[in-house]
């Protein structure tokens, strides 16, 4: 599937902004499954001074700097990406779980994604709610969608309860939050059990394929999880929020431990006062 | 179980003192016990004026040398160069390539579950200076006197800032140590890790990053921040005196943003930037690490170097020797129980000496082809404090040029003056400016209002009821509610002198101002030379001494304020610093005395003597008056006298003079040119006899609104850093 995608974040600001400086996780990176043939990040007021990285892990960071005072900064991220995500084997022919988590710590790729993080550290009640759909000896593929389809029904969808340092640990207490929650609360449950999961930041197709429902998510930031099945398969994912094996409807930004690895937009300000927020996306297909 | 006899550094087996250290035993003898343990007190003092808050408990140090062979340095030496590369080169793969956790060398787990792998500064290029930069070792000498590696220092370097400093403090007390010579200098390499660092920076500056007085970490890493910063000769700043412009790091200075190109940072690298890594936005420096990315920063050592200081990491390193440098570790580790058996070297405990087990740190650093080791070190007691006995002392570790130490005649030459030529004046971090302005105003306040009691607290006590005597009561009640030390309810009424004595004991206002003085004084201490920091202190401290009573204390603060004018006046040159300080002085005092003046003088011309008295004596000028006049009163010499006579530094015009100096050798000409107007107006003044209250009032508005403009001009006030992060949009509703 080709898409087009547009981000806009406008934020207004009250008062004058005299500095600021942000650092963006907005461009998509290239995966397996997708291709990123063009994207373009747009910077209003212009940046005195931007610089575009490409991390350790493959995303694309950029930095910029408004020297300038200024009463609004705008981010307007287009890109045409095309994407398909293999369909993994079967589950019965994927490894059991255990013998997973046996690789997954030695390999220097996937180890950093079987440890605790910030917002997406197993505690002992983590283990214990992922161990009902791990049970001994099981295939990965099958306890994965297994716990994709728990946490899509045992959480509720709630925007405003949570905010962007809310932990694993708090979202398996109150059982509601976004889709960060939902991807934390996963990725904690998979660490739990020794195996990795991965922040995945990203896009959601705007409108569902004909004859389903509205996805959650979309018309926003969206985020998910990946999940290492060893050598051959590679990492799948996951869309816990809305019970998904994610595809082709999802444009993957960027990826890390947890959110706070590949934040899609953060900055530091001076002046500014109150601000107000604008976010416009649109993922829609490309017909061809 | 048999333990082993620990090695003792200063006794052979057949019980000789052992030849490097006969020279600093007949040094001990010559000099005797109750001497030696002054002078060790001496030096402590000497050492703890480098503290920024001289409160803190701090370390202890011990004059006495432990001397090394120039055979046994040239084995740590060579350890150490192994062991400094070895870790940098470890540093590099694990920050780029990563090969080490691919061959399995290293267990992938270890290295990126530690709290200091920073993955933001894993890249593909390497930085501008190596990752691992300075590095230091502790080491332990065994029984059978071979080294054995305790741990390293691989982050934060700790101790290097004492280490630079310490012989100079014990050469400047203990001179007759030295007089053996033969021992190798800190100098030469201390001046070749400074122009390194000076040639790598390309004329951006080089300093020393430290917590900052504010912050709440433990004093002592500060003070050696501080004594690194001295003998290095470079700036000492904090996270706040830091800005990211265009992507590289600058310092705020009076002269406007500096490019900061270098740091020997003495802070952890977890949570240095908040931008990347989260965190609150008032600490940190927010784009440090992309400006280390970008290769516009070095830091010394990279954030995430501190990751070669874990204990789990340690026995896989010692594998890596002989795969990644084909040689086996010169330096071997310490086993379990072998801090039990370390080396012992006599330290002073009172008058007499303990022999105590204690560890080398040696210093090494990259000079951008090879490691150098620092001839010397530190000794540091492993001994546990306990209530009881007084802490052992740190050591100097003095590395000899011979086996055979010559005895040469007279005291080696004095060290030169540390760099100066770094530290120019328009160079001078805008917090400093602004501490030491407010410290000029400080001291000045602690005085008027010394100098104000002094006047009022014995007329406040004459119970007399002659009109005059009422007069002047209700004048003076007035000046001290005007003076904030009294409130001015109470003031304006016809309230006993005696309650006004009481209000005021109660109060206690002196206890107050002087500790604000204390507060400024620590916060500009390294503005302040050594010997001015010591007078300073010991009259601070004399004065809150005299504190209980604050009556009687009046003069003992005056003294105070009479000895930090005296040494401002004659220890510190007229830099930028001293501008500060001087015009918060001239600003206050001007302030003040118009106010003054303003109350004291508000009268019709027949009834202006009391007041005119107690002005003449509150600016200290009756000696002056009556030499001049003869005790005869009259308001025209009074006036200019305490307005108009630029000779009396006490007038309004001397403080106008005084600032529009200042403002003009800072550029400030706007400012300059207000000052010179203030003066216009103050001489013509002076000629007026009636209805001064209101142009003096106007005089003190305007002396605010200059310094008002003052600190716009020159601490360049910025609205306060928040974080912006994007949580709306993860909540925007469906």
């Amino acid at each position: 599937m080709i898409y087009r995608l547009h981000h806009v974040t406008t934020y207004d600001y009250a008062e004058p902004v005299v500095i600021g400086t942000h650092f963006m996780h907005l461009l998509p990176r290239e995966r397996p499954g997708q291709f990123v043939r063009e994207a373009q990040l747009d910077i209003s007021p212009t940046p005195d001074n931007r610089r575009d990285e490409v991390d350790h892990v493959g995303n694309h960071s950029t930095t910029v700097a408004l020297a300038g005072v200024h009463k609004q900064f705008v981010v307007a991220l287009s890109a045409t990406v095309e994407v398909e995500q293999p369909a993994p084997p079967p589950p019965e022919e994927t490894l059991r779980w255990e013998a997973i988590a046996a690789r997954a710590i030695n390999d220097p790729d996937v180890a950093e994604y079987c440890l605790p993080s910030p917002l997406a550290a197993p505690e002992a009640e983590i283990a214990d709610y992922a161990a009902v759909s791990f049970l001994p000896g099981r295939n990965i593929l099958s306890a994965l969608l297994e716990l994709n389809m728990r946490i899509w029904m045992e959480m509720a969808y709630r925007p405003g309860v949570t905010n962007n340092c809310t932990t694993a640990m708090h979202v398996l207490k109150i059982r509601a939050g976004v889709c960060q929650d939902y991807a934390h609360l996963m990725i904690a449950c998979l660490r739990a059990l020794g195996l990795p999961g991965r922040y995945v930041s990203g896009y959601l197709c705007t409108s569902p394929p004909p004859g389903q429902v509205k996805r959650r998510g979309a018309d926003q930031s969206h985020a998910w999880v990946a999940c290492w099945l060893g050598p051959d398969v590679g990492w799948v994912d996951f869309d816990p929020t809305n019970n998904l094996l994610v595809r082709d409807e999802h444009v993957t930004l960027a990826w890390g431990r947890d959110f706070q690895d590949v934040s899609p937009l953060r900055g530091i300000i001076l002046g500014g006062g109150r601000h107000s927020l604008r976010v416009n996306v649109d993922l829609d297909p490309v017909l061809t | 179980m048999h333990r082993p006899v620990s090695f003792d550094e200063m006794i052979d087996w057949q019980g000789r003192i052992r030849g490097p250290w006969v020279p600093v035993m007949t040094a001990v003898r010559e000099i005797g016990p109750e001497e030696l343990e002054r002078r060790t007190a001496a030096m402590n003092r000497q050492m703890g004026l480098a503290a920024p808050f001289g409160t803190a408990p701090r370390h202890a140090f011990d004059p006495l040398p432990i001397p090394l062979t120039s055979s046994d340095f040239a084995v740590l030496e060579a350890g150490l160069r192994q062991r400094a590369t070895l870790l940098n080169t470890a540093l590099a793969d694990l920050y780029g390539p990563q090969t080490l956790l691919r061959d399995g060398s290293l267990p992938p787990a270890l290295v990126l579950g530690d709290p200091h792998f920073l993955r933001s500064l894993h890249t593909q290029a390497p930085l501008a200076l190596p990752r691992l930069s300075l590095y230091a070792a502790d080491l332990l000498r065994g029984p059978d006197g071979r080294f054995r590696l305790l741990r390293d220092h691989t982050g934060v370097i700790p101790g290097l800032g004492h280490v630079l400093s310490l012989r100079r403090a014990a050469a400047g007390t203990v001179p007759e140590l030295f007089r053996s010579g033969g021992l190798r200098s800190l100098r030469p390499a201390r001046e070749m890790l400074v122009d390194h660092l000076q040639r790598k920076a390309e004329g951006g500056l080089v300093a020393v990053l430290s917590a900052g007085a504010g912050a709440a970490s433990d004093t002592q890493s500060l003070e050696d921040d501080a004594l690194l910063a001295r003998a290095l000769g470079i700036l000492l700043i904090e996270p706040s005196d830091l800005a990211t412009r265009n992507g590289a790091l600058h310092m705020k200075t009076l002269s406007g943003l500096l490019h900061v190109s270098t740091l020997i940072r003495c802070i952890s690298g977890i949570d240095i930037d908040p931008l990347e890594q989260g965190g609150r936005p008032g600490s940190g420096i927010p784009g440090a690490f992309g400006a280390i990315r970008a290769g516009v920063l070095a830091m010394l050592n990279a954030p995430g170097s501190a990751l070669m200081e874990s204990t789990a990491l340690r026995p896989y390193i010692e594998n890596l020797f002989p795969t990644m440098l084909g040689e086996a570790p010169l330096l071997p580790l310490t086993a379990e129980g072998d801090t039990a058996c370390a080396s012992k070297a006599p330290f002073a405990c009172g008058e007499n000496f303990t022999a105590a087990p204690f560890c080398f740190r040696l210093f090494a650093w990259h000079d951008g082809e090879t490691w150098q080791v620092l001839p010397g070190g530190l000794g540091l007691p492993l001994t546990p404090p306990d209530a009881d006995t007084p802490a052992l002392g740190i050591k100097d570790v003095w590395v000899l040029e011979t086996e055979e130490p010559r005895l040469i005649a007279g005291a080696p030459p004095a060290e030169p003056p540390e760099h100066v030529k770094f530290l120019a004046a328009a160079h001078l971090p805008s917090r400093l400016a602004d501490n030491l302005f407010w410290l000029g105003r400080s001291v000045e306040r602690l005085e008027a209002a010394c100098r104000l009691l002094m006047l009022a607290l014995p007329r406040l006590e004459s119970g007399t009821s002659l009109p005059r005597d009422i007069a002047e009561r209700a004048l003076i009640a007035r000046c001290l509610a005007q003076a904030r030390l009294l409130p001015s309810d109470i003031a304006g009424g016809s309230v006993s002198g005696r309650l006004l004595r009481q209000t005021l004991t109660r109060r206690r206002p002196v206890a107050g101002l002087l500790k604000e003085v204390g507060r400024l004084v620590n916060a500009s201490s390294e503005r302040l030379s050594p010997s001015m920091l010591a007078t300073v202190r010991f009259a601070l401290h004399q004065a809150a001494e005299a504190l209980p009573n604050e009556e009687t204390a009046l003069p003992t603060m005056l003294s105070f304020a009479a000895t930090f004018a005296g040494i401002a006046a004659e220890n510190m040159s007229r830099d930028g610093g001293w501008l500060f300080l001087e015009m918060g002085r001239r600003l206050e005092r001007g302030e003040t005395l118009a106010e003054t003046l303003a109350i004291l003088l508000d009268a019709p011309v027949e009834r202006l003597e009391p007041g005119m008295a107690l002005s003449i004596e509150l600016a200290d000028s009756v000696l002056s008056y009556d030499l001049r006049h003869a005790g005869i009163l009259a308001p025209g010499p009074v006036l200019t006298m305490l307005l108009a006579d630029t000779s009396n530094p006490r007038s309004l015009a001397f403080q106008c003079t005084a600032l529009r100096a200042c403002l003009e050798r800072l550029g400030a000409d706007d400012d300059a040119e207000s000052a010179r107007l203030l003066l216009q107006d103050v001489v013509n003044l002076a000629g007026t006899a009636t209805g001064l209250r209101a142009p003096l009032a106007t005089i003190a508005a305007k002396l605010r609104q200059l310094s008002d403009h003052v600190h716009r001009h020159f601490f360049t006030l910025l609205p306060e850093a928040h974080t912006l992060e994007d949580e709306e949009v993860l909540e925007a509703a469906l």
